[in-house]
Formats: structure tokens, sequence, C-alpha cells
């Protein structure tokens, strides 16, 4: 045990008194991740802009619809709708120009005549034409654009008879905190695998092909160390660094998460409860372990640092997809599933922020995974002790 | 004179790699470096492994330091047998080869104090051991300058006193002179001579003449993996300068090969 924290130590100062490393492994992913995501969320949402939509020839059909927007406009459409009384080419011209330096986000131009044409019903080719503007270089006017359209799509399926639209009642059945842990359940356990796999392949190449390349490790092994101290004290201190640097990036993400996909950082941890986040940081310990244990197989038999990269990437790919696989199949509930390592971490973590969390499952994946780590930690102190693998120049 | 180094009929032979095989211009993919090797060391005495090089002298000493395993024969290091007891061998030892780096990011200081916890020692032992070795080499003053800003030398001493932290019976140094300017290279044979006095086992090996004659009591002269000449410093050079004695050997060797 003592030889064990002594090359956790090691390791630790290896890479804690190295700062470039620190910053590079521990905060930047994090903090790149934060502001990339926060960015991307601002030009979706821009934020809690309203946005102007100016109107000529107001149509009697749509005034409630265009009022009932405008009374929401602070809670969710972000609409303001403003009527225009002059309806002539100049006005029309005029205000397409102040459409195009910003100061209002649509403009609509309904025909004259417009409510009593419909109210006809013409042929599909003698319809009448509404004209919207709006600037696709103002990332405002674009997101305007989007649910003025939207709107008009509700109402063109109400007028052609196809069914009533009911603005008091949703027809989404879910809560929003249900269908905020939908969208977490998808994509979060592709993100959080991702992320700590990544974290692996960036710290335990160069721990184990680091070493063999640079010579370091044929001085260990002329040590009384155990081989499997040595083992034992690479992987522990190499799965704390992993998911320091993965819990960095999760960080990140978690913060930039509310912006990217709407809501507040408060109503997702309180979506949750303790449990949860307990049975989280299980699965999450379980699959940092098996990762970085199979990463160091891959970079015991490399000869390089390059090398030991070059044969993580496949596995990164392929694990990659497995994280996919919550998004394009949903959770699943069969107890074999949670046999199979990696996807069993998926599918745990899918259940987790889907609420619907097994006990059973979780405790299935932990201990399956306990005896894989078991095997590889085996199968890499045997490598460890082959000099057609430590020495394989 | 107790016996400290005994190997018997010891063989190894290594696969090669298409690209080895290129390089070696051989059809066949197996190497023979060492081809029934017996040879005895004793304490308190060097022993020297003279011969070309790729005549197999850093597979017998990896051999002894358990970093490679021999396909057959026997090995015993300090009454150890190396394959069977390796972990006791490797604490009965203190093995040095250019093959053996150290990390460029720590300091002598924390590397010192690392190997010596790996070694099982107290902190007592390994601030007196450092005290010790560190004002023998010179150590002490560039000790908290990471090894990678060392020269060659310097590397090579802190090498050395890492190697020998836990006062090991028997020393296992290959071509310990190797790539050292003269200064460095005297300070490292005024060591192991020193060493010798002090009741410790050396084993070395290297092709440097000057270097047997000065420091080794017994010498085993290897060629193509096989030990062709073993005796006392006097019985390998019969009468002539070793240089001459070798030569003589070797072309003997080569005559009946």
């Amino acid at each position: 045990m003592k030889n064990i924290l002594t090359i956790v130590r090691k390791e630790f100062a290896r890479f804690f008194k190295d700062k470039r490393l620190v910053i590079g492994t521990l905060i930047l992913p994090g903090l790149l991740i934060f502001v990339l995501y926060s960015l991307l969320g601002s030009a979706f949402y821009e934020g809690d802009k309203i946005s102007t939509v100016k109107v000529v020839n107001p149509s009697a059909v749509f005034a409630p619809i265009f009022e009932q927007a405008s009374a929401d406009s602070e809670n969710s459409s972000g609409l303001k709708f403003e009527t225009v009384e002059d309806n002539s080419q100049e006005s029309v011209d005029a205000l397409t120009a102040q459409l195009k330096a910003g100061e209002f986000q649509v403009l609509i131009v309904f025909p004259e005549n417009f409510d009593e044409e419909i109210a006809v019903g013409k042929p599909a080719q003698e319809r009448p034409e509404i004209t919207v503007r709006y600037n696709s270089a103002d990332t405002q006017s674009l997101s305007a654009y989007s649910a003025v359209t939207s709107l008009f799509d509700q109402t063109e399926d109400a007028l052609s008879g196809l069914f009533n639209i009911n603005y008091t009642q949703s027809g989404d059945v879910s809560t929003a905190q249900e269908a905020t842990a939908s969208y977490y359940s998808m994509l979060l356990p592709f993100l959080i695998l991702t992320f700590l796999y990544s974290a692996c392949m960036g710290i335990a190449p160069e721990s184990i092909a680091g070493e063999k390349e640079r010579g370091t490790i044929a001085t260990l092994l002329v040590t009384p160390i155990k081989r499997s101290e040595l083992v034992i004290g690479k992987i522990a201190s190499l799965s704390v660094l992993s998911a320091l640097s993965a819990i960095g990036s999760f960080i990140g993400t978690f913060l930039s998460m509310p912006k990217l996909m709407g809501g507040s950082i408060g109503d997702m941890f309180a979506a949750y409860s303790a449990g949860a986040y307990v049975a989280l940081f299980a699965v999450m310990l379980s699959a940092v372990l098996l990762i970085v244990s199979l990463i160091s197989i891959l970079s015991a038999f490399a000869k390089s640092v390059k090398e030991a990269t070059t044969f993580a990437v496949p596995v990164m790919i392929l694990v990659m997809l497995l994280g996919l696989s919550s998004m394009m199949f949903g959770t699943v509930s069969a107890l074999p599933v949670f046999f199979i390592p990696i996807y069993n971490c998926v599918q745990v973590m899918a259940q987790i922020f889907s609420m619907q969390f097994s006990p059973l499952c979780l405790l299935v994946t932990l201990a399956s995974n306990a005896v894989y780590i078991v095997l590889l930690v085996l199968l890499l102190t045997k490598m460890f002790k082959s000099e057609r693998v430590m020495f394989n120049k | 004179m107790r016996e400290m180094i005994r190997a018997v009929n010891v063989r190894k032979t290594f696969t090669l790699s298409r690209r080895q095989m290129a390089i070696e211009k051989t059809h066949s993919n197996k190497k023979v470096a060492l081809d029934g090797l017996t040879f005895t060391a004793y304490e308190g005495q060097i022993y020297g492994l003279l011969g070309p090089n790729g005549a197999g002298k850093t597979t017998m000493l990896r051999i002894l330091a358990t970093l490679i395993k021999a396909d057959s024969g026997e090995a015993y290091v300090a009454g150890h047998e190396v394959s069977r007891e390796a972990e006791k061998v490797r604490a009965s030892i203190g093995f040095l080869t250019s093959e053996l780096k150290l990390e460029d990011f720590f300091t002598p200081a924390y590397l010192f104090t690392f190997f010596g916890n790996l070694h099982g020692l107290s902190e007592d032992v390994i601030q007196k051991r450092r005290r010790e070795l560190f004002e023998k080499f010179g150590i002490d003053r560039f000790a908290e300058v990471k090894v990678g800003d060392l020269s060659t030398g310097m590397k090579q001493k802190v090498s050395l006193v890492i190697s020998i932290i836990h006062d090991p019976q028997v020393i296992v140094f290959d071509e310990p002179t190797n790539g050292l300017d003269v200064l460095t290279a005297k300070v490292v044979t005024d060591f192991l001579a020193e060493l010798r006095e002090q009741g410790k086992s050396i084993i070395i090996s290297t092709h440097i003449f000057s270097l047997v004659e000065k420091l080794c009591e017994r010498v085993g002269v290897i060629i193509g993996g096989k030990m062709v000449k073993e005796g006392t410093l006097e019985e390998i050079r019969g009468g002539q300068t070793l240089e001459d004695a070798f030569f003589e050997i070797y072309k003997e060797t080569a005559g009946e090969q």
C-alpha cells in the first residue's frame, strides 16, 4: 500500500507542478465549453430581448393571435406586434430600410382585403400572399422571423379547417421539468462519457507510453516495487486526474446548459434528488476507472505516446457511439444490457437524468464494471512483467 | 570467498521484428543473444564482462537485474534466483545502465526521496544517504534543478547515486563510463573502487580495456553470446596487455566460427 501511495504522489506531483498541464487539462476544457455553449445559447435565444414586429394592413383574423403573442412577449413569445396605418408603397419601403437598420425585427405586410379573400376561400394558386420581411444578417431578426412563421403555420392549419388551436392549453402533457429531464437523459450521458474519455486520453498515454518512450519506466522496474503496485498506483492516480479533468468539463457544460437549452441552473439542481447525484458519481467513477484501465493497456502496448493516441482513437469512436445510444434508442431496462461495459454506464446515466433510475441496474453496472476493472488491472500487471511489451522498441 | 553472482548455462534468444531483420540483414527472425553463459563473481571483487558491441553483455546484465528473463539456465544474485525471487534480487542490487532514464521534470532531490521510498527506506535514512552521496558527487549545488536542465555528466551522477540509494550488496553497471566526460568518468571509476573496498560485489560490462585493467579482478570475455574465456585478469592477459590478449582470443574465436 505504501508503494502504491508513493506512485500516486509522484504522478500527482508530475501533474500538479506543471502549470501548463493543470491549465490545459483541468481548467481550459471546462472554460472553453462554458464560453462556447453560452455563446451558442446566446445566438439561439438572444437572451430575453423582445423583438418588434410591424404589421401593415392588419388582418382581423390574425389580430387576436398577435394580441395574445404581444401579451406573452415577456414570458414566451418574445414578440411585440405594432400596427402601421400607412399602407403606401413609400411607407413599406421606409419600413424596409428601418428593418435593415435594425430598428425593428420583422415586417409583415398583409394584402388589402385579406380578410374578405380568406372568407371567400379561393383556390390554392389564387390565395392572397402575406409578405414577411426580416434581416438574416441579424440573429435577433432571424430568431423573431422563426417565431412569426411558427405563428403563421399554426394559424394556417386552423384556417384550413384541419383543427382549432387552443392558445390557453398546451398539447404537451409532460411538465417542463420532465421535458428538461428528457433532454438531459439524451444529451448528458454522451457528453459525460466523451469528457471522461477525452480526459483519460489526455493523461494516461503520457504516464505509461510516455514513460516507456523516455526510458523512465525501466528505472521504476528495477526497484523492488511489485508490478501490481506500480499498475494500481498508476491507474488510481490517472483515474483521479482524469475524473478531475472530466469534472472541469462537466461543470462547464452544467453551467452553460441552461443558456444553451433555456431554463435555470436552480431548476436543474432541484430536478434531481441527492440519491441521484450519489448514483451519478458512482457510475462516473466506475466509467473513469474502466476507461483509464483500457487506455493504460493500449498505452502499455504502444511504443510511444503518439502510437498510444493512435490506438485510443478507434476506441474513442466506439465509446462515443455507445454514448449516443441513449440519444438514438432511449433508455432500456433489460438487465443483461447492464453487463455490457461502457454501454451500462450510458444507460444508468440516462436513467438517472430521465428520473427513471433503477438501483438494481446501477448495482449490476457497478459490480460488472468492478470485475472488468480487476481483469484489466491483472492484464496490465502481466504486461508490466512482460519484457516483450515493456521493451518493444 | 562468497559467491555473489552466479550464472549457469544462461541462454537467451530474441525474436526480431521485420525491421530488425532488415537492419541485421538476416532471414531468420531469431537471434541468439546468450548461448550458455556461465560465470561467477565474488564478494569484494569487480567482475568485468568484456566484449564487442552486440556480444550479449547488456543482455546478461539485464537478466541479472530482472528486467528480462533467460530462456533457460539459472542466475543467482546474493543467493536469490533471478526469475523466482525477482523482488529480492531487485532489493539487493544497484543497477545502472544508459537505458535507465530519470524523468526530466523532477529535481534530483525529489527523485532521490521518491526512489528511497520505493526501496522502503525511512525518511531519516534517506536524508542521511542524501547528505553522504550528494556531497560526494557535488550534487548539492544542483539538487533543486530539474533533471532536464542538467548536463549529461550531472544526469549520470544523479542516476548513479539513485541506483545505490539503498546501499546494495551487489552493483550491476552497464558501460559505466560510456558517454561521460573524463572528469565524470574518473569520479565513477574511483567510486567503483571505493565500493569494492567497502566489500561490495560489482559487475560491469565494457569494451574499454583500460577500465577493466584498472578495476577488475576477474574478467569474462563474451563474443557472439558465448563466454569464450573466463578467469582472473592475469589469466586472461596471459602475460600480454589485455588489448592484445583480447584480439588474440577474438581471432581464435572468429577462426572457429
